[in-house]
């Protein structure tokens, strides 16, 4: 197993963000998690990615629990915007090389052209679209063993969206993991393979879904409406 | 970690360019005061260049408490905490990054003090007065100080490393505010009371210490390196805990 | 390509290359895609990818040769076999259409005589 919780659970006050959720990740897969705002999709990753510290439970990665040393193979993109305000597309690349060792400036430069954005943009003056390409193309540019992107169709129109499905799945190997969230369901129904399905911070599933087509010819989007629909936050 | 410095130093650098801007405004002012023998140029720059020597080390020292506190509380702070770095070496990029700014701008304020007073001296004759009128104003700071080049060194050096402390101790307060009390309501006072607490708590100790250390009737000079010597141990001991606390219970 | 998000993405896939392979738009012995280009190709899945190929296969359309690759059968006979395969299937699917309409086999092929003449 590469990437795993066992019984997580992330408290913030009184709130229950994730509730003892197991789950276990493989490489080789590209996982869609899904779940309306709130279900605990950003909890989970961020707790993946080392930046939340769980309540209780536990969160393994390679069979050791996620710290710095995880930090060098699992690549993180977040869905709020993060960089600092004074960088340009070129300081966002210098950073990540700066930091960590498995980042390339020549396929940061390839992905920046891929998604027409020029390295001299500043990150302040960026439209939500153009800030949400460049967040995955230096998220990409690494050449880590897990891919976290949360939300990487936000704010990205139609054309551009085929890109980054092409960059995605160009990142995608067999001995990597990549794992999506998206409330854009659809976007995400031919590059995944499995679904991880949260609920109020419940894990309710994570399923093949080639299989779940095949034996209940039930698409990820069917699934998720008999899952969310007449729940609450079930409007996302 | 020369990386992590690169950055909080990056971070840091606008407040830092704008000190140094007035200062050199106030310097030329001064300048031109002296040399025009414009008796009121020269005492109002000369007053601001004062403000700013005392000033500047404090407000770059809060400025470092105020990066720190975004870095935790925003999503700024992911740019910080998702590279393969442990709380130890981020935070003691922030602390060393931040102790050598303070003592540069230090050193900075010094020499050019020494260098305007130098002036001073060169070019007016009458400088008795002006001299006994600098005494009077450093000993209303303390009694005891010698004037002479390694007192005034040893003066404030003890200074510069009680500002360095209260900023580690603003570190400490904030911290403890941010991983324990995420999310709570009257985070931010219950910080600054904290603050205030650690602060009052420190001295108190350092006190202690020093009077321990120190037996009565010494130099002030031993007092202050002495003193310095206590702070900077707190200090790291501070740091330690902070790290630790980040460590363990910080989330981002 | 859009898909049918309800049937099986791997089968839609492979009928589209199929389609490709009958009408001779990738001809007998044409070196096809890697798997992870088909992927980004047809912007499925990388395991989809591989069990398209797989499936090609095991109908003896396609071959991989080690360390080289997967092509289009040489066999022209066997192509030929499942392009007489699919015709039937898609005849059979046009058959029970019009039969839901209540329209005979005989008129059926009529209709499609004249659809050509348009």
């Amino acid at each position: 197993m590469m990437l795993a919780s066992k019984e997580i659970t992330k408290m913030f006050g009184r709130k229950t963000a994730v509730d003892h959720v197991t789950l276990e990740m493989e490489p080789g897969h590209i996982y869609a998690m899904l779940g309306p705002n709130g279900s605990g999709k950003t909890t989970w990753m961020k707790m993946a990615a080392g930046l939340i510290k769980p309540t209780s439970g536990e969160m393994t990665f390679e069979g050791r629990p996620v710290d710095i040393e995880s930090r060098k193979q699992i690549a993180y993109m977040s869905t709020e915007p993060y960089f600092y305000t004074w960088m340009t597309a070129r300081d966002v690349g210098k950073y990540y090389g700066d930091f960590f060792a498995d980042y390339s400036a020549d396929r940061y430069r390839a992905l920046l052209e891929r998604m027409e954005l020029n390295e001299t943009l500043k990150t302040r003056e960026l439209s939500s679209g153009m800030m949400a390409k460049l967040k995955i193309a230096v998220t990409l540019a690494r050449d880590a063993r897990v891919y976290m992107l949360d939300e990487p169709f936000n704010g990205i129109d139609l054309l551009a969206r085929d890109v980054i499905r092409a960059c995605i799945l160009e990142s995608a190997a067999e001995n990597k993991l990549l794992l999506l969230s998206s409330h854009l369901v659809e976007e995400m129904e031919a590059i995944a393979d499995r679904a991880a399905y949260l609920k109020n911070g419940v894990l309710v599933e994570c399923t093949d879904l080639e299989e779940m087509r095949e034996q209940r010819g039930l698409s990820m989007a069917d699934r998720y409406r008999e899952i969310y629909s007449h729940s609450e936050g079930a409007n996302a | 970690m020369k990386n992590l410095m690169k950055y909080e130093w990056r971070k840091t650098m606008a407040l830092k360019l704008i000190l140094l801007g007035i200062t050199a405004a106030a310097e030329i002012a001064y300048l031109i005061g002296v040399f025009r023998h414009d008796e009121n140029w020269a005492a109002i720059s000369a007053g601001i260049l004062t403000l700013l020597a005392f000033g500047g080390v404090m407000v770059i020292g809060l400025n470092s408490v105020v990066t720190l506190h975004r870095d935790m509380n925003t999503r700024q702070g992911y740019m910080l905490f998702m590279t393969p770095n442990s709380c130890y070496k981020i935070l003691g990029a922030k602390v060393i990054e931040n102790g050598l700014s303070m003592l540069a701008t230090g050193a900075f304020f010094f020499g050019l003090g020494a260098l305007d007073i130098m002036l001073l001296f060169a070019k007016f004759s009458t400088v008795g007065e002006l001299w006994r009128f600098l005494e009077d104003f450093i000993h209303s700071i303390n009694n005891e100080i010698q004037i002479n080049a390694f007192g005034m060194a040893c003066f404030f050096l003890n200074l510069l490393t009680g500002w360095f402390s209260v900023v580690i101790m603003a570190y400490l307060a904030d911290v403890i505010s941010a991983a324990l009390l995420n999310g709570k309501k009257y985070n931010g006072l219950l910080s600054f009371v904290l603050f205030l607490a650690l602060t009052i708590g420190l001295r108190v100790l350092e006190n202690l210490a020093v009077s321990a250390l120190v037996p009565q009737g010494t130099g002030i000079n031993t007092v202050y390196l002495v003193r310095s010597a206590v702070t900077l141990v707190f200090s790291a001991g501070m740091y330690v805990c902070t790290a630790q606390i980040m460590e363990r219970k910080l989330s981002v | 390509m859009q898909y049918d998000p309800n049937s099986p993405i791997w089968l839609q896939v492979m009928t589209a290359i199929k389609t490709d392979i009958v009408t001779g738009r990738r001809p007998p012995g044409e070196k096809l895609p890697g798997g992870r280009e088909l992927a980004v190709l047809y912007t499925i899945n990388p395991n989809t990818a591989a069990r398209v190929y797989q499936e090609l296969e095991r109908e003896g359309l396609c071959e991989s040769r080690r360390g080289m690759g997967t092509y289009v059968t040489g066999d022209e006979e066997r192509i030929a076999q499942v392009r007489g395969t699919m015709a039937r299937q898609a005849a059979a699917r046009f058959a029970n259409e019009m039969e839901k309409l209540g329209i005979g086999r005989q008129e059926a092929a009529r209709m499609i005589l004249e659809e050509e003449k348009e």
